[in-house]
């Protein structure tokens, strides 16, 4: 593949990351059964406030059964390309180089934003800070037929900050 | 999270960059103005509250202000960090005021601004569509909040196109639109020449000495505890004449505020002098005279209101959002206690509130609790096997302080990658003055706002000599040092894997660090030091660079000041000491002291002054005259235990006479 332009490597990554953020938070928020979905299956980390989470499987047990009703306001974000020519994993092993696309980056995506846990608008509104690392989604097909998730969370840390 | 353009009502940014794009004929980069925008909105709101010397001063008056006025001027704009306003909203400058009433009770009103923000976008927005034709963008200059009514000052010919907006709906509620009239409030810049010219004193230093007194009387040291009940009987207010005219009376306590704020020289051993505040028995049928104090002692603990006229939650609404630390309200003895829902109000109105009229509404227990998050927090994980993050973090702060270059030099290369985002609306923390946005703003690569490409591409900047060339236009920081200040700091770091391999020989990549920073910065700009909160976060890679490392990826957040509270880990609760024991008790007579006694003065040497605070302290402990407690300090060698000590004897012994006690206090 030729070395892709500057103009194709913003707008894949500002895409990926702006969708991301545009479809996780309100997940968190009203459809948390889907949570695991914007999980990668291998994870390097993922903390809450500093407590190891194992997987998206784990993230969204958590949201489900012990999360009360939560409003996330996502007020600044921005991402970055980590690596330009991320090794995707396939079923048969590494793609190799003639195979990959614009889309096998590695991001960095940093958001800022409050978090109001609880329904009362009354509630303190509480600053956090979030990085993700988003990755290509390996597999073909989405689940169920449906379209696929095509960034997945490789690692994610979340910290209240204010 | 709302959509591309910012969420209507918080920033509102969008409505007002869409009206200045049109006018605008060269090109302009419209994300950025939105942000801008709201930057600069703040500032103005900033800049509003606790600015109440703004107003403008007309007529003869204004010409016969003498020296000392205007020192005094001085001191209370330095103080309330003003100075540029009232120079710049000076007289003469072509400004009409109208005030606007209603908005309080607005569903914009639970934001977390109060709706000011929200309020003064409707306003603009509404100022210019009724005249799209206009040259000049219609613009609220000034703005303050004066009880329930927002001040703002427009240019004079926006006046009638401003007042014909009475009666129109902001966000659910009507709005009252009226020309201001200063006389109402009490907030004129020239209340302390008027109640002195009313009042008969010669002077406005007298006034200003009179009422040093008089706050010296009834400030409790000892207690932290400033007694401003029964105003209306003060032999000293009476025969100063306050009480004679409506007119004096309205400026009186404005004016009595700010003495008090001027004999502070710092606005910390100004808020640490008083936790308590009595405001008992003053007749008050609303706090339209009396709301300054929240900007005087925002941090309140105690405040007693008992015995005033209050009908309803609307005659205190203006400290709706003051007193964010109140835990002890007595209210006893006003209409409003019998109300239904006063207690609810009350609740919801001060979060941390656990004494009301004398009854524990809220256990510490349950105080404590609203700050916990579901999600418990945890000491920061640092998984960092051979010290590189914590070296790296270390390092990277003082070089980013003192030499940005060789921080370039030694760890950036030509792949690494900077950009930074403001988050112009984060929340903050307490009485936090955020400053202006204006040297990151055009930077900044928030992608909520930042939607074209080209702009996306312009706010990224790769290679160290692209980084070199940003960074040496930011204001210069200085962060806190790790060491000594560990607290202000949250640190977070642990290892992955598939980092770009800077030599190409691995296919599967290279492992790395993530490393997630959270803290905060002193800005340097000239004279001004702004503190500003960020949130940082570095991916390291192996590379050429100092300890065989690189920064592959630098993102930075930044954000108004938000203190370190958060990440601090949950403590104990610790139980009030005294529970449902009213902490506001003043003495029952209070000493008669001296003009200014233990209040430093012009002349008054250091060593007076701690004297005469050490006998008040005495008294206020052992309830003996001033005289008296002086002879204890005196014959013990000025030393406050001793002299207790002393006390506790001759008490015992039978060996004070009644006139050594204050009437009552025995």
């Amino acid at each position: 593949m030729a070395p892709a332009s500057e103009d194709a490597l913003t707008k894949v990554s500002t895409d990926a990351a702006t969708e991301f953020v545009q479809s996780f938070y309100p997940a968190l928020q009203s459809n948390r059964g889907t949570i695991s979905t914007f999980y990668n299956q291998t994870i390097s980390m993922i903390l809450f406030n500093g407590n190891v989470v194992a997987d998206g499987k784990a993230v969204q047990e958590i949201f489900v059964n012990q999360m009360p009703p939560a409003h996330y306001e996502v007020q600044s974000f921005d991402c970055q390309i980590i690596n330009q020519a991320y090794p995707t994993p396939t079923a048969t092993g590494l793609k190799a180089p003639n195979e990959t696309t614009l889309k096998d980056k590695s991001i960095l995506v940093l958001v800022s934003g409050y978090v109001r846990f609880g329904e009362s608008r009354d509630l303190p509104q509480r600053g956090f800070s979030e990085t993700f690392v988003l990755v290509p989604n390996p597999s073909a097909d989405g689940p169920k037929g449906k379209r696929k998730r095509e960034w997945l969370i490789e690692s994610q840390t979340f910290r209240l900050v204010v | 999270m709302k959509g591309g353009k910012g969420s209507r009502g918080r920033s509102g940014g969008s409505d007002r960059g869409g009206i200045r794009k049109k006018g605008a004929a060269k090109r302009v980069d419209r994300d950025g103005d939105l942000a801008m925008d709201a930057g600069s909105t703040q500032g103005r709101v900033k800049k509003a509250r606790g600015d109440s010397s703004r107003s403008v001063a007309t007529g003869p008056r204004a010409h016969t202000r003498d020296r000392t006025l205007d020192a005094i001027q001085k001191a209370i704009s330095s103080n309330t960090n003003s100075q540029a306003n009232v120079r710049q909203g000076g007289r003469g400058s072509n400004l009409e005021q109208v005030s606007v009433r209603g908005w309080k009770q607005s569903k914009a009103a639970s934001n977390r601004d109060g709706g000011v923000e929200s309020l003064i976008t409707f306003l603009e927005k509404k100022l210019n569509s009724s005249d799209s034709k206009a040259g000049s963008r219609a613009r609220i200059t000034k703005s303050r909040v004066e009880g329930d009514a927002f001040i703002v000052s427009i240019r004079s010919e926006l006046l009638d196109r401003m007042l014909k907006m009475n009666g129109f709906s902001f966000a659910g509620a009507p709005l009252t639109i009226q020309t201001y009239d200063p006389s109402a409030n009490g907030m004129d810049q020239t209340m302390l020449s008027e109640v002195s010219r009313n009042s008969g004193a010669p002077s406005t230093a007298d006034t200003k000495s009179k009422m040093t007194a008089i706050l010296s009387k009834r400030y409790f040291q000892q207690q932290k505890l400033l007694n401003l009940s029964k105003l209306g009987s003060d032999p000293d207010l009476l025969a100063m004449g306050i009480f004679d005219s409506t007119s004096t009376e309205s400026k009186f306590f404005p004016a009595l505020m700010k003495v008090w704020e001027m004999n502070f020289d710092n606005s910390t051993a100004r808020r640490e002098a008083v936790e308590s505040v009595s405001l008992a028995d003053n007749q008050l049928a609303n706090i339209t005279v009396v709301t300054t104090l929240a900007q005087s002692f925002p941090d309140l603990k105690n405040l007693d209101l008992s015995n005033n006229n209050f009908k309803d939650s609307q005659s205190l609404i203006g400290w709706r959002w003051k007193f964010r630390n109140l835990e002890f309200l007595d209210l006893t003895g006003t209409p409003f206690s019998a109300d239904p829902t006063f207690k609810d109000t009350m609740l919801k109105w001060y979060p941390k509130l656990r004494y009301l009229n004398n009854t524990e509404v809220r256990t510490a227990e349950e105080v404590a609790a609203q700050k916990k998050t579901p999600i418990p927090v945890q000491a920061p994980h640092f998984q960092d096997e051979s010290q590189i993050g914590e070296n790296f973090v270390k390092a990277f702060f003082v070089g980013y302080d003192n030499n940005r270059t060789d921080l370039l030099n030694g760890v950036y290369d030509n792949n690494s990658t900077f950009s930074l985002n403001v988050n112009t609306t984060a929340p903050r923390a307490q009485q936090t003055e955020t400053a202006a946005w204006d040297p990151y703003i055009k930077k900044s690569r928030n992608l909520l706002k930042i939607n074209h490409l080209p702009a996306r591409m312009s706010r990224s900047f790769v290679g160290a000599e692209k980084i070199r060339e940003m960074w040496s236009s930011l204001p210069q920081t200085r962060h806190p040092d790790i060491g000594a200040h560990p607290e202000e700091w949250l640190i977070e770091c642990f290892p992955i894997p598939g980092l770009p391999d800077p030599s190409g020989q691995s296919p599967t990549g290279v492992g790395g660090l993530l490393i997630m920073v959270h803290g905060k910065f002193e800005e340097i700009n000239g004279p001004k030091v702004d503190l500003r909160s960020f949130d940082r976060t570095f991916i390291l890679g192996p590379g050429g660079g100092m300890g065989g490392i690189r920064v592959i990826n630098d993102i930075l957040c930044l954000r108004a000041h938000g203190g370190h509270e958060a990440w601090m880990l949950e403590q104990p609760v610790v139980q009030a000491t005294q529970p449902g024991q009213p902490p506001i008790q003043p003495p029952a007579a209070p000493p008669a002291t001296s003009d200014g006694y233990g209040m430093p003065a012009p002349g008054k040497p250091d060593a007076q002054v701690q004297q005469e605070q050490l006998v008040m302290q005495i008294s206020a402990k052992t309830g003996m005259t001033l005289p008296y407690s002086e002879m204890a300090l005196s014959g013990n060698g000025w030393n406050l235990d001793a002299a207790l000590k002393n006390f506790e004897e001759l008490k015992a012994q039978g060996q004070l006479p009644p006139d050594a006690f204050l009437p009552g206090a025995v």
